[in-house]
């Protein structure tokens, strides 16, 4: 017999003592991305650095195959080889297009769709729903760059034999996509809370991160300084490796601005972030 | 009796615009009704009662728990039902109530398996595996009651249950309403602009006006209270008589029946000699039974003459 006709009971279940309050968001989050069209075929490419590496790293241990030199020759240290390969242009490219494909209307969709209320009904405070929503976009950018990164140092010490990793470079090629991944994250959800309209936050971040480039590309060209550097949120990232990784820079500016510049903008990021989720409540 | 809401002196502004002017309530056990005009401050009240603003002076507790130091553990007794559409569209049924219900601190499996047992009870058995944006208009009302009913509250808000609902919905969504308080198994505070439905449901109503509680009142009260309201039939020029009573609410109803509210120290045989005088026959007279509209206007009335 139907709940409606026996009228309405009580539920005798208890609640979790202590449990991590977000977890179902990030839970609910990861699968919903992954159920969404595309998802395969952009996994597919995010993953496509991670082989060319892996394949630079099996032929750099056997002179014998004479193939992809330049790319061996560049790897043949371990501090170059993760420096390359977090810097690779496509990987950081599948990561502009991960951000945008699992953050893009994390914030937006709720503000369409006046989710807060849902959220903040139960008991979640403000930071509750933003770490939520932060370890989705976190997920799939570590996915995509922190874990091909461990394998790519299981893989070395497989082909070559040995555990030659220094440690501080396994902590950098640690480190490093982690403070990226939360730059990106940070960045797509502040533009995915700024509208409700998911293909207007998609054209902001892109329009962002080309018109970063391309004006940096532009300033450099034109006064011939490469401080224009700055400006660009991917030669920053490149700087800041070369400051993580101790390898030098491909600009002469100072390694530890970009820092900065990344840290801050992540700070500014959450900042607008949680005014604009604090205006979304009342 | 136990008291479920207690506040005190509850201001709140945005802005320069004072939204809650000092506000004292203490609510126990049972089903009460808010009402009040659009921008009376009802939606701000239950936004600071539910924990979303922090009022900027005043103190209080809601089942116990202070309002502004144990605002989140509060809420895992707390059901919301939002007048707005506050959805998951991607999400069916059974996914969004159970989701909610893990927000709340329950299990997967338990949160799953009263998911199931809420929609029965509202009435989306059928429709539980559909995505939740392909809902209708009520179907969506059933939903958001699910979802604050799957963790079991103590204390239920409905704000404009009904709203959207056709008169067949709406007549079994009152009936859910009715089911939970009547059992005592839920405290619910409903807020509608339906006064029917506040009358059919609740057993006690706060009327509230520019921010303030302007009455309090149990709907058993509002027959043996201060109304003078009366069902006459007249005969002649029934707009000269009005003109005679301009203090006086009238109200046409069916086949020339008129209903009128006299202010309190108005004369019931005045009604007699001002027909006298408007030269209109009054052919049937007999006191009318209050409604709970009668009693918002008139607190209404009153709040803005003071």
């Amino acid at each position: 017999m139907p709940i409606r006709e026996k009228g309405y009971y009580k539920w005798d279940g208890e609640f979790k003592k202590s449990y991590v309050k977000w977890l179902p968001i990030f839970i609910n989050g990861i699968k919903s991305v992954f159920k969404k069209k595309k998802s395969k075929l952009l996994f597919s490419f995010a993953a496509f650095p991670f082989f060319v590496f892996l394949l630079a790293v099996y032929i750099s241990t056997k002179p014998e195959l004479r193939m992809m030199k330049d790319l061996v020759k560049q790897i043949q240290s371990d501090a170059m080889l993760f420096y390359s390969f977090y810097t690779f242009g496509p990987l950081i490219f599948s990561m502009i297009l991960l951000s945008l494909f699992a953050g893009a209307d994390l914030i937006s969709g709720d503000l369409k769709f006046h989710s807060f209320t849902l959220y903040l009904s139960r008991p979640l405070t403000r930071f509750d729903y933003i770490k939520g929503k932060f370890s989705i976009v976190l997920f799939y950018l570590l996915l995509f760059s922190l874990i091909p990164g461990i394998l790519l140092i299981i893989a070395k010490i497989i082909f070559s034999g040995e555990f030659s990793v220094p440690l501080y470079v396994f902590l950098s090629a640690l480190i490093f996509p982690i403070i990226i991944s939360l730059f990106l994250s940070s960045f797509i959800l502040m533009v995915s809370s700024l509208s409700s309209n998911r293909k207007f936050v998609i054209i902001i971040f892109f329009v962002l991160y080309i018109l970063s480039n391309t004006i940096a590309g532009i300033f450099q060209g034109v006064f011939k300084n490469d401080y224009f550097l700055f400006f660009s949120i991917e030669k920053n990232i490149k700087q800041f490796g070369s400051l993580v990784f101790n390898i030098k820079p491909d600009f002469d500016a100072p390694t530890w601005i970009s820092a900065i510049i990344l840290l801050f903008m992540t700070f500014f990021f959450i900042t607008i972030l949680t005014v604009r989720i604090k205006r979304a409540e009342d | 009796m136990e008291k479920i809401i207690e506040l005190e002196n509850i201001n709140f502004s945005y802005g320069n615009f004072k939204a809650i002017d000092n506000v004292n309530i203490k609510i126990g056990n049972g089903i009460y009704g808010l009402l009040g005009p659009n921008g009376a401050g009802k939606t701000t009240l239950m936004k600071i009662i539910l924990g979303f603003l922090k009022p900027s002076s005043g103190d209080g507790e809601i089942l116990g728990f202070n309002i502004r130091e144990n605002s989140i553990t509060m809420k895992k007794k707390i059901g919301y039902v939002p007048e707005i559409d506050c959805l998951i569209p991607e999400m069916d049924g059974v996914t969004l109530t159970s989701y909610l219900g893990e927000l709340s601190g329950m299990s997967k499996q338990e949160a799953i398996k009263r998911a199931h047992e809420v929609l029965y009870y509202v009435g989306l058995e059928e429709s539980r595996y559909r995505k939740v944006d392909t809902y209708s208009s009520g179907m969506k009302q059933r939903i958001k009651l699910a979802t604050a009913l799957v963790h079991d509250p103590e204390l239920l808000f409905l704000d404009e249950p009904t709203s959207g609902m056709d008169p067949q919905a709406r007549n079994e969504m009152l009936e859910l309403i009715n089911d939970i308080s009547s059992k005592g198994a839920m405290n619910v505070i409903m807020s509608s602009h339906i006064l029917p439905d506040i009358e059919s449901t609740c057993k006690n109503v706060l009327i509230m006006n520019k921010g303030k509680i302007i009455s309090e009142q149990q709907i058993s009260d509002l027959n043996i209270k201060h109304f003078n309201i009366y069902e006459i039939k007249l005969k002649g020029d029934v707009k000269i008589f009005r003109e005679k009573l301009p203090d006086c609410r009238i109200e046409r109803r069916d086949k020339g029946v008129f209903r009128i509210q006299l202010p309190n120290d108005f004369p019931i045989y005045s009604i007699f000699k001002k027909a006298y005088e408007a030269n209109v026959q009054i052919r049937y007279f007999k006191q009318s039974k209050v409604t709970l509209e009668d009693a918002f206007v008139t607190a209404i009335g009153e709040a803005n003459a003071n």
